[in-house]
């Protein structure tokens, strides 16, 4: 005798389906994370930010990290400047109220400290356009895994700006997570993460307990469609017993009175409250620095199908030492001059490679441009990160400006930071 | 065993009941109360997350003059629907506390699963507010007068004067103050500002900047009296609205004489 | 389907269990809480890992092969449940007995349950999970890994059940194919309203709304609509009374 174990004899099998279904889908997913997992280029979202979000807001320069992988409970000490961009979009609102964030996939470390130009950035506050300021975060690891990061900028009405991202990794247990503080009247709180947890549940679940008990005296006796007809016929007095009413007000006394003990208890025990605080973070730019080097940008183009973008920019050195061109940088991407030595030199190495594109910037005459001098010159930054950063979509903006920040360098290794701004004509053909 | 005699009836609140349909009508109480559980669930949480989900969502949201003036006005918006139907047609007066043990459970399990388990928020930034005791108040305060009017004046305000120091038996805890960076906050601050909300950053809290007098710093309850005030018109105006929506209104089916019925006769002609 | 043979007057079987039968309501749901534990998952899984980047091959590669299985069920869904229901409609209403009435009746508050049941997962829990995720993360497009599960998972989902219910009102029972009820249509047509609501919800983020408030007004629209599902109180008071009065007609064709 032939025993068949064949599913499709016996037709179609809605197991077998889905399993097969399922089977399919994990292929796919597990693909997807792999993928995922393997590539260095992962963002956060910004990607499909409109580029004038990203090249005209803030400008997040001297980026260091003080370390990139941390065990749950140790620290990493993101520091950097950022400039508020002088050709600020119209269409959106002026850093009146700003808070320094971070951009991280949920609250996968914790910030412990975070400050500008010195003040504490607990709380927003007005940042001036056209200034520099210099932030420190400090960040705690709380969820293990590894997580790309990003300086951020929340400005009020334009949301998230975001800097350049890396990538962080926390080891250990999120279970060991411990943010402890102690109150200003002594109280030691061991982990802010459970603090007050079991009293909330406590006071949640007594009062839905109550809550239960109350409608169960209800709920026992025929409810809905009896109640129904004995209204439709009149009987109204049969529905409310004096026995509900007694119930009934048993529960309104001894609500009333387990709101006031219970209040009274908080009172008692935290007797020292404040309430939320809402105040406004007040803080000056970094002194302004010397300028000398003034920029016009005569034309500028963006190559479509040869990823370049091509700037045809007039200088003029209005100071008293030979500069060169060494880096542009916009939407976090720099595109450094290799041959300026200082430039190189500028770039920290935990700096995120993928955002610093390999061919770097060209100029087209790397002589310094010496004092009193006015020169006019192409510089081009070529590279497929404009289209993996989605920079390219500026071609379907409203309004098409590019803008940046040039950085110079003096024989001395000085760096001076320029704005460049200019509008931008997309090239579709060979230019 | 099933009783097929009709003959055999039972008195329910002085209507006469034939054994069988007794039976049947608490079969019918039973799915009913599950789908009025579910679909109050859905749509007070959702009315409640989308008109004051915010200061209900977060600990460093929860303040003393927007979150307490704004909660029970949006929350006394279903039991004052659910009141008409349940003692206007049922003489029931759990309406109340019913909406909002619905809305409570609905919350808690999105805190669970969503804000903790996804998003990796700590308990103690997602607590959300209890409004029980304020919600047995108002039901009793219906069973007890049997009036919608007095309801209002006395159990509506009631429902707004005891969020506040109902929710202060677990908000207390949360208003230590706390020197962080030489700065003086409370610990639901520093608990919003240590685990980071990407898209919620501080300025986005509709919280008190500052009041400009409150008399002796009681903002809560001033807040709570302006609460209460709003919470009596509220509940006056959801009740009717309930009764507007409770009715029972039909309209002629053209599509009828599909299902086998009788078109309606031609209207007679009307002279003019 | 089956239904109640009237055979001689008071022998009928009258028992709960003859007029109320929870196998099809039991098995959607199942099916409905599979599905979910099935989105909750996935969210689980890929939100962090590849749903961050609406750029990368690899959010293609599983959000958006999610949305792609997704869409072609609504159709399945909507036009495969609905037109079967109308498709067998009863064509002789006229001539219906009061125990395949009851029967249906109880069917109905049943296919309402399964409405409710549908509903609580996209009012309640991925509605409230929407804002765990848009206010942790930067919002890059308009299928992220929360809208792919609530609006384009739950919410056609409930749109089944609830146009269902209706259908199965209408052309079942002879006191709802005689005139439309006004509260079931509300109950109906506000929660199916959100999904064309949520071209406004895209529109005011795309244009207007930059960070998350979830309590913005941009969001109120959903509101007005959640509150139709209180017309469900009229419905109640409508199917009551039509119960009720069949049971009357039923003693009393049974007392002759």
């Amino acid at each position: 005798m032939q025993i068949v174990k064949n599913d499709s004899i016996r037709g179609f099998s809605m197991l077998g389906f889905l399993t097969r279904y399922m089977a399919r889908l994990r292929i796919v997913v597990g693909l997807g994370v792999l993928l995922a997992l393997s590539g260095q280029v992962f963002a956060h979202g910004e990607r499909n930010q409109e580029p004038f979000l990203r090249m005209r807001t803030a400008h997040f320069y001297d980026m260091k990290w003080s370390t990139t992988a941390v065990a749950v409970n140790e620290d990493i000490v993101v520091t950097g400047k950022f400039r508020l961009f002088q050709d600020w979009p119209g269409n959106i609102p002026k850093p009146e109220r700003v808070f320094l964030g971070n951009g991280t996939p949920g609250p996968v470390l914790a910030r412990t400290e975070s400050w500008i130009n010195g003040v504490p950035a607990i709380q927003s506050g007005k940042l001036e356009l056209d200034r520099d300021y210099e932030f420190k975060t400090v960040l705690k690891g709380r969820i293990p895994g590894r997580h790309h990061v990003h300086p951020m900028l929340n400005v009020e009405g334009a949301g998230p700006l975001l800097g350049p991202g890396n990538w962080l990794t926390v080891s250990g247990k999120w279970e060991d997570f411990k943010l402890p503080v102690t109150t200003v009247d002594g109280t030691k709180i061991d982990n802010l993460e459970t603090y007050g947890v079991a009293q909330t549940i406590k006071v949640h679940a007594v009062w839905y307990v109550i809550a239960l008990v109350y409608m169960l005296w209800w709920l026992r006796k025929p409810l809905l469609m009896t109640r129904f007809a004995a209204m439709e016929a009149g009987n109204e007095d049969l529905l409310v017993t004096r026995g509900d009413r007694l119930w009934g007000a048993a529960f309104l006394v001894g609500t009333l009175v387990v709101v006031v003990m219970w209040a009274n208890w908080a009172e008692a025990t935290y007797p020292r409250t404040v309430p939320l605080q809402g105040g406004e973070m007040l803080v000056d730019p970094l002194p302004l620095e010397k300028n000398p080097v003034k920029i016009t940008v005569v034309r500028a183009t963006y190559d479509v199908p040869g990823r370049s973008m091509k700037m045809n920019l007039s200088f003029t050195n209005n100071g008293d030492k030979p500069v060169q061109v060494g880096e542009f940088m916009t939407a976090g991407l720099r595109f450094v001059n290799h041959s300026v030595p200082a430039a190189m030199a500028n770039v920290h190495p935990d700096f995120p490679k993928d955002l610093i594109p390999p061919s770097g910037l060209k100029v087209e005459n790397n002589a310094p441009i010496a004092p009193g001098e006015t020169r006019t010159m192409m510089v081009e930054a070529t590279d497929a990160a404009w289209e993996v950063e989605r920079l390219t979509s500026l071609l379907n903006d409203p309004d098409n400006r590019v803008g940046g920040l040039l950085f110079f360098f003096d024989s001395e290794g000085n760096r001076i930071i320029a704005n460049v701004m200019g509008p931008i004509v997309p090239v579709f053909g060979k230019s | 065993m099933a009783s097929n005699s009709q003959a055999e009836a039972v008195e329910i609140y002085g209507v006469k009941w034939s054994k069988w349909s007794a039976a049947l009508s608490r079969r019918f109480d039973i799915i009913v109360a599950v789908i009025l559980f579910l679909a109050v669930v859905s749509a007070f949480h959702l009315h409640f997350m989308l008109l004051a989900g915010d200061w209900d969502f977060w600990v460093d949201w929860k303040d003393r003059q927007f979150w307490v003036t704004l909660s029970p006005i949006v929350a006394i918006i279903f039991p004052g629907a659910l009141h008409y139907v349940f003692w206007d047609k049922l003489r029931l007066p759990i309406g109340a506390t019913f909406a909002v043990v619905c809305l409570i459970f609905g919350e808690w399990m999105n805190r669970k699963f969503g804000f903790h388990d996804w998003s990796y928020f700590p308990y103690s930034l997602i607590a959300p507010a209890t409004f029980i005791p304020g919600a047995i108040v108002l039901d009793v305060a219906l069973l007890l007068t049997g009036s919608m009017l007095a309801t209002a004046l006395t159990g509506a305000i009631a429902f707004a004067f005891l969020f506040y120091p109902a929710n202060w038996a677990w908000l207390a805890a949360y208003h230590l103050p706390v020197e962080v960076m030489g700065s003086l906050v409370s610990v639901a601050d520093y608990i919003g500002y240590a685990f980071t909300r990407t898209a919620t950053p501080e300025y986005l809290r509709f919280i008190e900047r500052g009041t400009l007098r409150t008399f002796g710093g009681h903002s809560a309850w001033v807040a709570s009296a302006f609460s209460g005030f709003i919470c009596m018109l509220m509940y006056i105006v959801w009740w009717y609205i309930g009764a507007f929506l409770g009715r029972v209104v039909t309209v002629p089916n053209k599509l009828k004489t599909m299902m086998g019925l009788k078109k309606d006769p031609k209207p007679a002609a009307v002279s003019i | 389907m089956s239904s109640i043979q009237s055979g001689a007057r008071g022998a009928l079987d009258r028992s709960p269990g003859s007029f109320v039968q929870y196998k099809w309501p039991a098995i959607s749901a199942l099916a409905v809480t599979l599905l979910m534990v099935f989105y909750r998952w996935f969210q689980q899984t890929y939100a962090w890992a590849t749903g961050l980047d609406s750029t990368l091959p690899e959010f293609d590669a599983t959000w958006m092969k999610l949305l792609s299985y997704e869409l072609p069920l609504i159709g399945i869904m909507w036009v495969g449940l609905w037109s079967w229901i109308w498709m067998t409609r009863d064509r002789h209403l006229d001539k219906i007995t009061p125990q395949e009435e009851l029967r249906r009746y109880f069917t109905l508050v049943l296919f309402i349950f399964s409405y409710a049941f549908a509903v609580y997962f996209a009012g309640s829990f991925f509605a409230e999970q929407d804002a765990s995720w848009h206010q942790t993360v930067v919002r890059d497009t308009s299928f992220t890994p929360s809208h792919i599960v609530l609006f384009y998972g739950t919410m056609p989902l409930y749109v089944t059940f609830g146009v269902g219910s209706f259908l199965y009102a209408m052309t079942r029972l002879p006191k709802f194919a005689e005139r439309v009820s006004i509260p079931f249509l509300l109950a109906v047509t506000g929660p199916l309203m959100i999904i064309p609501n949520l071209g406004f919800n895209e529109w005011g983020h795309a244009f207007w709304m930059m960070e998350e408030f979830f309590s913005a007004p941009l969001h109120w629209g959903f509101v007005v609509l959640g509150w139709s599902v209180l017309a469900l109180g009229g419905l109640l008071m409508q199917i009551m009374m039509h119960i009720t009065e069949l049971f009357k007609r039923m003693d009393a064709e049974g007392a002759v």
